[in-house]
């Protein structure tokens, strides 16, 4: 089992240094280095922790989630992965886009977006066809295998899109506001097949979000930020038990107090 | 069903055309010698598939033609490519393609008959010349304009520059290359015809200029009917492959 070893090996790793962590950093943007978007950021995301990001838009939320997936550099400070500054995007943090229907490859199948990442693995036919059916399976897909990204619903699309990156087996999965076009109830259902699968797969999970809600029922922990310039305000422990539920965790007076706290630190920015 | 209720009125409008042209020439409105009656035009036509002869100039037109039209699809798809994709080979090569874009085709003749001869190279290399402009130009847009987020997909799973290039940027870019090979097989059939008048080579388009000189007229409109049977053909050859290539545009399959 390749996920045992790739688990024992992050494990290693987190015995000396959290997830990822980011140093001191910040991003500017403009042609005179003029709009500072992030500012003096530092975190830890802990090995396998759920952590949620949340804040109003333009906080620099998405700028912070490309930072560490590798798809840009800070302008200070440093990003780092298992300890190592991190120079690029890696196949071990697999990244989840909000807009599935462009981050989809729309020429090829269900099936064959899955199957993008196993192309290089050295899998056989045979190996690549049985861990895409077992994707497939696990989430949802079995009946539009062999559709087309277009022919399938706005939810549909993101299962795809999160069966992919769960194809390239990856050790931190960084997600980008996934959930935020999709209507309230594909949320809901959605919400709780990541929660069952970041738990059984036992990956570490960044989570963006805008919905505080969102951010406090998924999350082990909930990061704040505010804007101009992006900037942690909070941290908060959600230390609400799991597995989660949609009707009594959101019910739970301790959900309705850092509801309450975070609504009230972002307003106060 | 509303396919074939809709294939009803163009087929009355060409019963109407053909129909124009019989009256034209039954009241003698132009001389025969201009524009013969249409079954007289379509005997004639019969009697060259009868003996044979039609094939000799149906298929050089077509195999010069086809071949110009692939090289220029795979050049025009090579460099659209190159430019498409990469800065340096875009400023390279930009400004040169944009002083040989706007030559006519057919002002390609004589340099190409000083290099070539009277010969089928010459053609082919005429045929090429014209016809890779609409490939080169639409590849150039298609490979240009692949998603921003598709090149993230690509850099997030580690794609080698290879591999983006023939499982990502390509078919992106394949709905516009294939419009732009549509358009530059037009082309190439206009050009065919044109050197082959040019340079007397076999095929349709010398046998229509011959017609022509000699006062042939059921010849001459015979050969314009091939011609624009030719065109409807490869038209429709090429939709259906563009359905099949491009069926995942399709909403509902």
């Amino acid at each position: 089992m390749p996920d045992v070893e790739t688990r024992t090996r992050a494990a290693d790793a987190a015995s000396e240094a959290p997830a990822l962590a980011l140093r001191d950093v910040g991003v500017v943007f403009g042609a005179e280095a003029n709009r500072p978007v992030l500012a003096n950021i530092s975190l830890d995301v802990r090995e396998g922790e759920f952590l949620s990001i949340v804040g109003p838009s333009g906080c620099g939320k998405t700028t912070l989630l490309r930072l560490l997936a590798g798809l840009m550099k800070p302008t200070t400070g440093d990003v780092l992965f298992e300890g190592k500054r991190v120079d690029g995007p890696s196949r071990a943090r697999a990244i989840v886009f909000q807009d599935y229907a462009n981050a989809l490859l729309p020429w090829r199948t269900v099936a064959g977006n899955i199957a993008l990442p196993l192309e290089r693995a050295g899998l056989s036919k045979p190996e690549r066809e049985a861990r895409v059916a077992a994707l497939v399976a696990k989430m949802g897909l079995d009946a539009a295998a062999n559709r087309y990204p277009a022919q399938l619903s706005g939810g549909m699309q993101q299962r795809v899109q999160i069966a992919r990156c769960l194809a390239q087996k990856p050790r931190v999965m960084l997600m980008d506001e996934p959930f935020g076009a999709l209507d309230a109830l594909t949320r809901q259902t959605l919400q709780d097949e990541l929660l069952a699968l970041a738990a059984e797969q036992r990956v570490t999970t960044v989570f963006i979000t805008h919905d505080l809600e969102e951010a406090i029922y998924l999350g082990d922990r909930v990061i704040a930020l505010a804007a101009n310039p992006g900037r942690v305000v909070e941290t908060i422990d959600v230390g609400l038990p799991k597995p989660r539920n949609q009707l009594t965790t959101r019910e739970d007076p301790a959900f309705l107090a850092r509801r309450h706290r975070l609504f009230g630190l972002l307003q106060g920015h | 069903m509303s396919r074939t209720l809709n294939a009803l009125p163009p087929l009355l409008f060409a019963a109407a055309a053909l129909l124009a042209w019989w009256l034209v020439t039954e009241f003698r409105l132009v001389s025969p010698v201009f524009l013969p009656t249409p079954a007289r035009t379509f005997d004639e036509l019969a009697g060259r598939f009868a003996d044979g002869s039609i094939w000799t100039s149906l298929f050089a037109t077509l195999a010069r033609m086809i071949l110009g039209w692939l090289l220029a699809s795979l050049a025009g798809v090579a460099l659209g490519a190159a430019i498409g994709l990469t800065p340096l080979a875009r400023d390279l090569l930009s400004p040169t393609l944009e002083f040989l874009r706007p030559l006519p085709a057919s002002a390609m003749i004589p340099v190409a008959i000083l290099f070539f001869g009277l010969s089928e190279q010459m053609a082919v290399f005429v045929i090429a010349f014209g016809s890779i402009w609409p490939v080169l130009m639409s590849s150039v847009f298609g490979f240009g304009h692949v998603s921003p987020r598709l090149r993230e997909v690509s850099a997030a799973l580690g794609l080698t520059k290879w591999e983006f290039l023939g499982k990502i940027a390509t078919p992106s870019a394949m709905p516009d290359i294939v419009a732009g090979m549509r358009s530059g097989l037009a082309v190439s059939l206009i050009l065919a015809v044109v050197t082959e008048m040019q340079a007397s080579l076999p095929g349709l388009g010398r046998d229509i200029f011959l017609a022509q000189r000699s006062f042939r007229g059921t010849e001459l409109y015979a050969g314009l009917i091939m011609l624009g049977v030719i065109g409807v053909a490869i038209n429709h050859g090429l939709g259906l492959a563009e359905r099949r290539l491009l069926r995942w545009r399709a909403r509902d399959a």
